[in-house]
């Protein structure tokens, strides 16, 4: 069965997708000084926000990923009434921040709003079957393969893939913790990266089975567990869920034309990444090109994955591959990639390979097609 | 979904702090608590392990029928077997923790080996991570239907061929930021020490005496038919059940809820000595958790040969 992206919505510090996109391939990035928490108490002194300065609003990852989940909804046509909508959410971070100012600031906690269904469904008259998954950085890839699923099983007639996440304080704390310095910047792939920071934001997918004029399709997407470390990757375990997806899209390394690697700027994830896609692509020299999102919105948590699907599509359908905002000079390990630096690339490419890991050694890894009508 | 492929091949519950013959009526002894999981756990690898963590293994590990201690090596099968964990409180303790210890100027204070705790699946992870289990891992964090929910996803990995086995768990603990949570919402406190419960799912025709039939979502709790086969029905959130108590505790039970009705009726349609008094013999059972602002979610379970 042959699954399309008939709708999509995404809200990053620096705008929608589309602005988003035009923001990556000038180079530009949302970076922005650290609001809401103290930057001295958790050592972390710069975020990707999506909110105009002002006052905290409380549970705003739910109010982002509304507006994403009715707008692509709305673009998908979708009839809740008619159809057997279900809708899956990936979080990193759930609305945890409200647990945290209830503790620490004597705010009201509403225990039905840490997850996302009240929320979605707000968004969606008539949607009952709302699921919140919680898969650390991969999150909402991980509900594009369950989506995948519902559909293969005839389970639904439409499934909403979604990411919504806001930064919590005890995350920056151990992001400021576990790191020898403050990190300025996300740096992904660079010899001088610092580390990761953190974005706001929140996306949504809609998949269906494809009409027979769809424009981007969904090939796969592999899963997998190292099943080794709480924080550290295994290149056994990100391996793994590149060839599941590759199985599953009966495709090879040589067919794809782009990388969005998960590409996170942290001492660990960065050369881990670059040896497996090295290895992968091996035989597909010069391989694909490879970029990521991240130094340009952050570490958007559980969201991440479907940003960089989406920002995928968007370089497939455009044919020109923005640059991995913040890398100068690439670690050894990334030699043998195409690393996109300093200004966008053009691409003839049709198939791109998107990475999310997560805390846990929770992988995902989807490939999405554009079909360009030739 | 419909679940007619998938059978419940294992199933176990882990409630410390009640009577043992509580739920499971051939129960003599008690459930070990968080504090003293490393009795069946071994004392290895549960440093700065949660309270829903520990629960959580202590359900698996009973459900594996593995000896006490902790496992030398992957257990049987455990590559591409999925994990699957439902749990809304399970890190809440460690989130505020930490921001306590932040707003106290006391980053320094906070050990990078919390750090994993402040991320929502630890649970899921850690259980792949002590067994060994490689397939896909999720967490579910989705209010008081995530116990059903995790049961559904559990299935549907099975379905799908993406696991030859989902191992299935509930939890939730009873920290004190878990309490004054679910006090703040309205929600009912659950038992004193936490729970815990496990089900093994695994594709129909192997062993398995219990067929999942169906698990679907609903906006408000449904009436019960009258008539039709003999039934255990289990529900929480709508004041039914076979008994006050019970009820009371899977009312408690929120994000366990669905795994701790889906491996107690398990265990009572298959083995009469495990039923508690006021259950009686069924071939089938039609479990329902949720609540009025989550919604419902209800399984079907058939006793296999019975009913098809």
């Amino acid at each position: 069965m042959r699954l399309a992206i008939t709708g999509s919505a995404m809200r990053t510090s620096l705008g929608d997708t589309a602005e988003t996109y035009q923001a990556l391939l000038a180079g530009e990035s949302g970076r922005q000084p650290l609001r809401y928490v103290a930057p001295d108490g958790v050592n972390v002194r710069h975020g990707y926000h999506v909110d105009a300065a002002g006052p905290e609003r409380p549970y705003r990852a739910s109010a982002w990923l509304a507006e994403c989940v009715a707008a692509a909804a709305r673009e998908a046509g979708l009839d809740c009434a008619r159809q057997r909508v279900v809708v899956l959410v990936g979080t990193g971070l759930r609305e945890l921040r409200a647990v945290e100012r209830w503790r620490g600031d004597g705010q009201l906690a509403d225990l039905d709003a840490l997850h996302f269904g009240a929320a979605v469904r707000a968004a969606l008259p008539g949607v009952e079957d709302v699921v919140t998954v919680s898969n650390a950085c991969s999150a909402s890839s991980h509900a594009l393969a369950l989506a995948a699923d519902l559909l293969q099983l005839d389970e639904a007639d439409a499934v909403l893939a979604c990411g919504a996440d806001a930064m919590t304080e005890s995350m920056l704390a151990m992001i400021g913790r576990v790191g020898d310095e403050s990190s300025d910047a996300v740096r992904p792939f660079d010899a001088d990266r610092k580390g990761v920071l953190l974005g706001d934001g929140a996306v949504a997918v809609v998949l269906q089975r494809a009409p027979d004029d769809a424009t981007v399709l969904l090939r796969g997407v592999g899963m997998s567990c190292d099943a080794y470390h709480e924080t550290a990757p295994d290149p056994a375990g990100l391996r793994a869920a590149m060839d599941d997806a590759y199985r599953r899209a009966g495709l090879s390394p040589a067919d794809v034309g782009l990388v969005l690697a998960h590409g996170t700027g942290t001492a660990l994830n960065d050369p881990t990444e670059a040896g497996v896609l090295a290895g992968l692509f091996a035989d597909a020299r010069p391989g694909p090109l490879v970029t990521g999102i991240k130094g340009a919105i952050g570490h958007t948590s559980g969201s991440a994955g479907l940003m960089s699907l989406l920002v995928a599509v968007e370089a497939l359908r455009h044919g020109q591959v923005p640059p991995v905002v913040g890398l100068r000079t690439p670690i050894p390990e990334a030699a043998p990639l195409p690393l996109v630096i300093g200004g966008p690339v053009g691409t003839d490419a049709g198939v791109a390979q998107v990475n999310a890991f997560g805390f846990g050694g929770v992988n995902a890894v989807c490939l999405v097609e554009v079909r360009h009508g030739r | 979904m419909g679940g007619d492929r998938v059978v419940v091949g294992a199933a176990a519950v882990h409630v410390p702090g009640i009577a043992p013959d509580r739920l499971i009526a051939s129960a003599t002894e008690p459930d070990c608590g968080p504090d003293e999981a490393h009795t069946l756990l071994g004392r290895k690898g549960l440093l700065f392990k949660e309270p829903a963590v520990r629960l959580a293994m202590c359900a698996v590990h009973r459900a594996l029928g593995l000896p006490p201690g902790r496992p030398t090596g992957p257990a049987p099968g455990a590559a591409g077997t999925a994990v699957v964990v439902s749990s809304n409180l399970g890190n809440v303790a460690t989130v505020c923790d930490i921001v306590e210890q932040v707003r106290a100027g006391g980053l320094r204070g906070v050990s990078p080996m919390q750090a994993p705790n402040a991320s929502s699946n630890i649970i899921a992870s850690s259980i792949a991570i002590r067994y060994g289990f490689t397939g896909p891992n999720l967490m579910v964090c989705s209010g008081s239907t995530g116990g059903l929910d995790a049961v559904r996803l559990g299935a549907l990995l099975v379905r799908s061929g993406r696991a030859h086995r989902a191992v299935v768990v509930g939890a939730e603990p009873a920290d004190e930021i878990a309490a004054g949570l679910r006090a703040a919402g309205g929600t009912p406190p659950g038992p004193p020490q936490g729970m815990a419960a496990c089900v093994v799912l695994v594709p129909a025709g192997q062993p398995g005496p219990v067929r999942l039939h169906s698990v679907r979502r609903h906006r408000a709790p449904e009436p019960v038919p009258a008539g039709g086969p003999r039934t255990i029905r289990l529900a929480c959130g709508t004041g039914d059940g076979p008994d006050q108590d019970l009820a009371a505790l899977l009312g408690g039970g929120y994000g366990a809820a669905g795994v701790l009705q889906t491996a107690l009726a398990t265990r009572w349609l298959t083995d009469p000595a495990t039923r508690p008094e006021g259950v009686e013999d069924a071939v089938e059972a039609v479990l329902t958790c949720g609540s009025t602002g989550d919604g419902f979610a209800t399984a079907r379970l058939c006793r296999d040969g019975d009913r098809t």
